[in-house]
């Protein structure tokens, strides 16, 4: 249920600009449903490396009632601070990345300080697979296995899609969960669409004695079938007859209003 | 000397997509050593039309920057010239080290292309190139360009084809206007004197030509003449051509679309203070001070001072004259939007 009214009011916040990131909220929408649902408030920390998924952590958090309508109106446009790329003004999240491939750091980060601080507190990171083609990713990798940051836990988004295309035909990354493992983290691969399967792992993962990695298999156009299938992922284009067959298609499912 | 006559459109310019990409394909099909990389930005850095001409030419290096110049520099030594290309950001500050020590150092013909220069990025600021001549301009032998439109975009590829040594060139993305005639020749070693005038030397590179340009005319309507001089090449600055404009005006105006500290606003102070040439200088960019997301750039160039007005109120302000500064716009540009990926 969370996951489709994140897709719908990453739709209605997209359909304003008539294009943005709305791939990057229907492939993340179970993954950041099940942030909210297992991560505790003023407790644990959230990570979105990815800035361009930010979309997706507002639509979350103005669907739990963190962050205004007015608010999520502005998003992306001039003179807003709620912006369309994260920045340090954006709010929700404990941290969230612009330029990509760091986010990881600052999670292992976090995660250090809780300990050196003997707090007890997780760190959740989203991190998408195109991301890890940069190198930092895996020097934060190497890092937080080798500091045992066991409160550590990763979604990596395997969409599959990045700018120039379908990620396995731009950098081979595959396989993705042994190289995690070979990093010295717990990894495994599941469906990025079953939330209940996401909150499960999220909740297992606490007991994890290495830093844990959620290899989330997911599509960029999951939940919207109206979206045609050339769409691109990385910046989906939505003119206003489409988003409002975009918005009636998930209202429908929410037995909600899709006007 | 001033452009001759005709070479100077008037506004509202003309504008064109694609003129660096077409450039390029022209020049790669006499020159088979010419290699291009892409980080991950292909349609973006209009490298789409070189990977569909050239596809054993074209190589994906993904979001791997870092590595995409130390291949670059290794495909440099092996006699190839390697095009190197993505947003401006991720191709300065992500692989400095890398510039330094696989490409500059060695002072291998390695092309690095950053799209999206300064503010013209709505993207916040981690995707806003606002540091990047700084960044390469403080590099032992590294030519940093900024160009002003269409057609030095043409011409700029083949410009730096046989530099010795490496090259950055920062371009705006999308709609590139189109201000110069077609007889307009780009040089690497001179800047030009647009117009002669007698009150303001007016110095412009890249994206800040156009409202410089609107800026004299405004102030010429009020009795104010501007020598506007255009400076594609920041470094090595054409610090002779800057300084005879600077001579024969009372003030001195630089204009960029970058930050006030380390690029031209930076290297016309370093050339008037070596000259022992004093006239107040004011400094037009982004002044100390971070960017952030917007919807579209011509916002962002309004808020941050990169406009006409600007230019036009610091030369009034800085001459002393009285009364306020006249009113000055070039016509609004054309809606191009696109992504800040």
């Amino acid at each position: 249920m969370l996951a489709d009214a994140i897709r719908l009011r990453a739709v209605r916040m997209v359909a304003p600009l008539g294009f943005g990131y709305l791939g990057q909220a229907l492939s993340s929408a179970e993954q950041v449903a099940a942030l909210f649902t297992v991560a505790r408030p003023g407790i644990d920390r959230m990570v979105c490396s990815p800035g361009h998924y930010v979309i997706a952590f507002y639509a979350a958090a103005a669907e739990l009632g963190l962050l205004t309508p007015d608010a999520l109106a502005g998003y992306g446009q001039d003179g807003s601070a709620i912006e369309a790329i994260g920045t340090e003004r954006s709010p929700v999240l404990d941290h969230v990345g612009g330029s990509l491939g760091q986010g990881l750091s600052a999670a292992a980060g976090f995660a250090l300080s809780d300990r050196l601080r003997d707090r007890d507190a997780r760190t959740f990171a989203l991190v998408s697979d195109g991301e890890l083609e940069e190198g930092q990713i895996w020097e934060a990798a190497m890092f937080a296995a080798h500091h045992r940051l066991a409160r550590l836990t990763v979604l990596v988004d395997a969409n599959n899609s990045q700018v120039d295309g379908p990620v396995d035909t731009i950098t081979t990354i595959e396989p993705v969960a042994a190289k995690w493992e070979s990093f010295g983290w717990a990894a495994q691969d599941l469906n990025g669409h079953d939330a209940a399967a996401l909150c499960r792992a999220l909740a297992g993962a606490a007991a994890a004695s290495r830093p844990t990695a959620l290899i989330c298999r997911t599509s960029v156009r999951h939940g919207l079938d109206c979206l045609p299938a050339d769409s691109d992922g990385h910046f989906i284009k939505l003119p206003p007859e489409l988003a409002s067959r975009a918005a009636a298609e998930i209202a429908a499912r929410l037995g909600r209003d899709g006007a | 000397m001033p452009e001759p006559p005709g070479e100077l459109r008037e506004p509202p310019y003309p504008v064109e997509v694609k003129p660096y990409g077409r450039a390029l394909v022209e020049l790669a099909r006499s020159r088979e050593e010419i290699v291009c990389l892409s980080g991950d930005l292909t349609r973006q850095c209009e490298i789409d039309l070189f990977q569909a001409e050239f596809p054993g030419r074209f190589v994906h290096c993904g979001m791997a920057e870092a590595n995409m110049i130390g291949i670059a520099g290794a495909l440099a030594r092996r006699g190839h010239v390697p095009f190197v290309h993505t947003f401006g950001v991720f191709a300065t500050r992500r692989p400095l080290d890398q510039i330094v020590n696989a490409v500059a150092y060695p002072r291998l013909p390695v092309r690095i292309i950053g799209f999206m220069p300064g503010l013209s990025s709505p993207g916040g600021p981690s995707h806003q190139a606002i540091d990047d001549v700084a960044l390469m301009r403080a590099i032992p032998g590294m030519t940093v360009i900024d160009v002003a439109d269409a057609v030095e975009t043409r011409q700029v590829v083949a410009a730096i084809a046989d530099l010795p040594g490496p090259a950055y060139v920062r371009l705006k993305r999308g709609e590139i206007p189109v201000i110069f005639g077609e007889h307009h020749r780009l040089s690497l070693d001179r800047a030009q004197r647009l117009t002669d005038g007698r009150d303001v030397a007016l110095v412009a590179s890249g994206m800040m030509l156009a409202p410089a340009l609107a800026a004299a005319a405004a102030l010429r309507g009020r009795g104010v003449t501007t020598a506007v001089v255009n400076v594609p090449v920041i470094a090595p600055l054409d610090a002779e051509t800057v300084l005879a404009a600077a001579r024969q005006c009372h003030v001195v105006i630089t204009a960029e679309n970058h930050l006030t500290t380390g690029g031209l606003g930076s290297a016309v102070a370093e050339a008037l203070a070596e000259a022992g040439l004093g006239r107040p200088l004011r400094r037009i960019g982004v002044d100390g001070t971070f960017g952030e997301g917007a919807r579209t750039w011509p916002y962002l160039f309004g808020k941050y001072g990169l406009s006409a007005q600007a230019i036009a109120d610091a030369a009034w302000r800085a001459l002393g004259r009285p009364g306020p500064p006249p009113a000055a716009a070039i016509p609004a540009s054309p809606g191009g939007e696109y992504a800040p990926v």
